[in-house]
Formats: structure tokens, C-alpha cells, sequence
């Protein structure tokens, strides 16, 4: 659903990267749709690792009204503790000098994140695939340092399995911590597994390191955007078929999701 | 004033300033137009990108097809232009260049924004940062020197401490200045990495 904020500034945060060119690519992606669909009377970006950097932006709003939206997969670290930090906020709503600013929840918790896995799990898988022989994997980082990380997964999978979805099983697995994606053959016996990364973007991890773990390159490669071919599904593993999808926050409906969390902000924490 | 109204200010018709790389003028009509300033004398022959992620393409990778993950390193490409008729138009297409450079520039200079002293940035991290505080000023001076001063087209406001002087910067005659409010993430990864090293060397792993 749009929201009318005529007056408000929408800003997006994402991590960005001093490595990969197509970390913060998504972000601005998004932040062009929804400027484009005047929703908003402007809309920025600012990054952690890329400019504008947290610590600028503000220098670049001009509004009274800010709703910032972290464009980030899981509640944790990050969104939390590192954005809240550098952008100084505090709780739901901050008052910065003459500005009000409002937190909203990252985009990776909103609810739509759901249908939004499924539809991008039917879409690579080819025509006439039984999806009851399919298992679906959502894949997300995972770190030992820190269990919202996964939480963020897990809840998916529930989710998903809830939703009564024909497929064979729906199991979550990560980079750096059990059960792991490097495993993939032995954490499922269905012939056919589709892959989707839990990520914002088709950068280092969901691009780079997770195709050398499935088994799909034998090393790093360069970024997507380096590259003229894209990757091309299926993959053979003797009998086994795989499946493996962009990151899901480069889908165009994370735009939406975007304006989502604002509404959601108005309807639940505004005070 | 608007940011718009203050880069209006800042080039009226028929005049140019230099922004980093870029070569921004504005024709008699008030159209707006940005190049790389090697650029400045063959404006009539050079391409058009109007785009905003047309321009965001162009500072994202060098001639050499290599990522700028600082879009203020020297090493901008040549051989585009962009035009405007509004300053409000014309701020978003600088913005995908040097992101939020102009609005830091105008915020300093209205004294509205601090400049933040590079203590007080090292010493808020976390995570894989959290030691970065723990610099000498000499390390400080080496990142100024080593990291910052190659690596990057804007002027250092800030201090190493609160209680280090530094001197205030002053609007250029021919250019708008490009200036460094706060140690980006190169300087904090610099801080960590010295740290690091210097902990390495003082403490060396016990031979087995």
C-alpha cells in the first residue's frame, strides 16, 4: 500500500562495501522507485561502508519528518547497536535538533519477506520440476557471536512450512555456522534442492562465497557486475539438480517493503 | 536557504568553480553543467548522462574498470557531462558523484555541523573495531599522511583530539572546498590495522 508523506524524508541504510561494487545497488535501486513514485518529498541513502556515510547524511536532509528504513536482513548487530549509534538515535523516535526522526524495523522481518522467498523460489525453478520432490533452503549468513542472526532464518522456514507450500522439506542453513550450506547434499535427499539467499544483495557473500560452498564455482569470482554472464540454473550434481537464486533483497518488491515499514511504523510505534 | 538555493548562490550564470575533479558551470541561461575538470575546454564535444544512476556508474568504477569504493580518491573518469536546469536537479546528479559532499560543505560553513575529532570516532567502535581507539598520535599522523592524503581529494577538518587545534577551512574564491568532517572507514580500518601491528610486534606469538 503507498503512503502519503509529502512533506518527509525517507532514508534507506545498507552496509555497503569497500569491496564489492554491487553491495549497495539494491539500496539505491529501491531508493529511485520510490522517489520516482513521489510517495516522499525526498529520498536518501546512506551506507556503513560506502558515501554517503551515516555520519554525512543528515548534512543532506532537509525535512523535519525522517523515516529511516535499514535496508538490512535481520535485527542484530547492525540495527541495533551500530546504526542507532552513528546516527544517534534513540528508541522508536529521536528528536535531533528541529528534526523527528523515526527507526523503523530493518526490511528483513516484515512480514511479506515470506511470500516473497516462495515467489522467488518458483521463479528459477524450470517448468515441470515437481516441487514435491524439491527442497527449498533458505541460506543466510549466521555468526557465533550473535543468535538474533539466524533467528531471522529460522522464522522464514517456520513461516514458510506454515504456509503449507507443497515442497519436499524447507530447511535453513548457513555460511559460518551449522547447519551449514557447504552441506547442502547430505542436509536433504530430495533430488532437486533450490537455493535462496537470505540476503540484501548479490554481492561478496550471496554472489561470491556461497556459489564456491554449493559447489557451483570452484573459486571466487569476480562481482556479478564485473562479469558479462550471470550465472545460468540448473546445476548437475549426478542425479541431483540445483537451484540457486539472486539474493532476495534485489527483488524490485523490496521497494515496496520499504514503504511498508514505514506504514508499519505508523501504525504501531508512532506515538 | 534551501541546499539548492545555496549552490545557486554559488554559481550564478555565466560563472564556474571547480568541486574536486568536477568543472561546474552555468550558461547564460541558467542551465547547470558538471564535468571532470579535464574536461572543462571540450564541453560542446563531450557525451550527455542525465541519468542519476547513469552518474553513480560513472563514479563507481575508474578508467580501468576498477571499483572506487571512495568516490572522493582521485582517479574520477573523463569524457561525460551532465546538465540541469534546477539547482535542486543539479545537487542530485552531484550527489551521485561525491555523495553528500556540497551539503557537508554548506552545513560546515554554516557552523551547523562539527567537525567530529578522530578520537571521539575511534573510540565509539565495536566489534572488530573496538581497538582502533587505542592509536598513538603518531599512528594518527601516519594515517593523515600515509592514507588520507594519497588516497583522498578532501581536506581534513577534524582534529586528532578535542584539545587539538586545527584550523577552521575557508570557501575558495574558484572552487568549493571538498572537506573531510569525520574519518571515514578507510581511516578507521588504517587505525585498526596499525594497532593491530603494533600489538603483533609487542606481543610475538611464543615459538613451539
Amino acid at each position: 500500500m503507498p503512503v502519503s508523506k509529502p512533506n518527509s524524508a525517507l532514508l534507506i541504510l545498507g552496509h555497503g562495501s569497500t569491496e564489492n561494487p554491487d553491495s549497495a545497488q539494491p539500496s539505491w535501486d529501491h531508493a529511485d522507485v520510490i522517489a520516482e513514485s513521489g510517495q516522499f518529498r525526498s529520498v536518501h541513502c546512506a551506507f556503513w561502508k560506502e558515501e554517503p556515510s551515516f555520519r554525512q547524511v543528515w548534512s543532506m536532509i532537509e525535512e523535519e519528518e525522517i523515516y529511516v528504513v535499514p535496508n538490512f536482513i535481520s535485527e542484530g548487530y547492525f540495527t541495533r547497536q551500530v546504526l542507532p549509534r552513528e546516527l544517534e538515535l534513540e528508541g522508536h523516535t529521536t528528536h535531533l535538533g528541529n528534526r523527528t526522526v523515526h527507526y523503523c524495523d530493518p526490511v528483513g522481518i516484515h512480514a511479506t519477506m515470506t511470500d516473497l522467498l516462495i515467489k522467488r523460489a518458483y521463479e528459477i525453478i524450470d517448468h515441470g520440476v515437481k516441487i514435491e520432490e524439491t527442497a527449498l533452503i533458505i541460506v543466510g549468513h549466521g555468526t557465533n557471536l550473535n543468535k538474533k542472526s539466524t533467528e531471522a532464518i529460522t522464522d522464514q522456514v517456520e513461516a514458510i512450512k506454515a504456509k503449507g507450500e507443497p515442497f519436499a522439506e524447507v530447511l535453513d542453513a548457513y555460511m559460518e555456522e551449522a547447519p551449514f550450506i557447504a552441506d547442502w547434499k547430505t542436509l536433504t535427499d530430495a533430488p532437486t534442492v533450490v537455493v535462496v539467499p537470505f540476503f540484501i544483495a548479490d554481492a561478496l557473500h550471496s554472489y561470491q562465497d556461497i556459489p564456491v560452498l554449493l559447489g557451483i564455482e570452484k573459486e571466487i569470482t569476480e562481482a556479478a557486475s564485473q562479469r558479462e554472464i550471470f550465472r545460468q540454473n540448473p546445476y548437475r550434481f549426478g542425479d541431483r539438480t540445483l537451484y540457486y537464486s539472486s539474493a532476495i533483497g534485489t527483488d524490485p518488491s523490496l521497494a515496496q517493503v520499504i514503504v511498508d515499514q514505514v506504514a508499519y511504523f505508523d501504525e504501531h510505534y508512532l506515538s | 536557504m534551501t541546499l539548492a538555493e545555496e549552490l545557486e548562490d554559488l554559481l550564478p550564470a555565466n560563472e564556474a568553480r571547480f568541486f574536486g575533479e568536477l568543472y561546474l558551470s552555468r550558461i547564460e541561461d541558467g542551465t547547470f553543467v558538471a564535468s571532470h575538470r579535464n574536461d572543462m575546454e571540450i564541453l560542446e564535444s563531450l557525451s550527455t548522462v542525465d541519468s542519476l544512476p547513469g552518474l553513480r556508474e560513472i563514479a563507481k568504477f575508474d578508467a580501468n574498470n576498477e571499483y572506487r569504493p571512495l568516490k572522493t580518491a582521485p582517479g574520477l573518469k573523463d569524457g561525460w557531462k551532465t546538465a540541469a536546469a534546477s539547482a535542486d536537479e543539479f545537487l542530485k546528479r552531484l550527489d551521485c558523484i561525491y555523495p553528500g559532499l556540497f551539503a557537508t560543505w554548506i552545513a560546515y560553513h554554516r557552523g551547523t555541523h562539527d567537525p567530529t575529532p578522530l578520537r571521539d570516532t575511534l573510540d565509539r567502535q565495536t566489534g572488530m573495531y573496538r581497538f582502533a581507539g587505542s592509536i598513538t598520535d603518531q599512528m594518527a599522523n601516519e594515517i593523515m599522511r600515509d592514507t588520507c592524503s594519497p588516497g583522498c581529494l578532501r581536506k581534513i577538518a577534524w582534529p586528532i583530539s578535542s584539545e587539538s587545534p586545527v584550523s577552521r577551512l575557508k570557501p575558495g574564491m574558484k572552487s568549493i572546498p571538498v572537506i573531510c568532517t569525520e574519518a571515514c572507514t578507510f581511516a578507521v580500518s588504517e587505525a585498526r590495522k596499525l594497532v593491530k601491528e603494533a600489538y603483533e610486534k609487542a606481543n610475538p606469538p611464543a615459538e613451539s
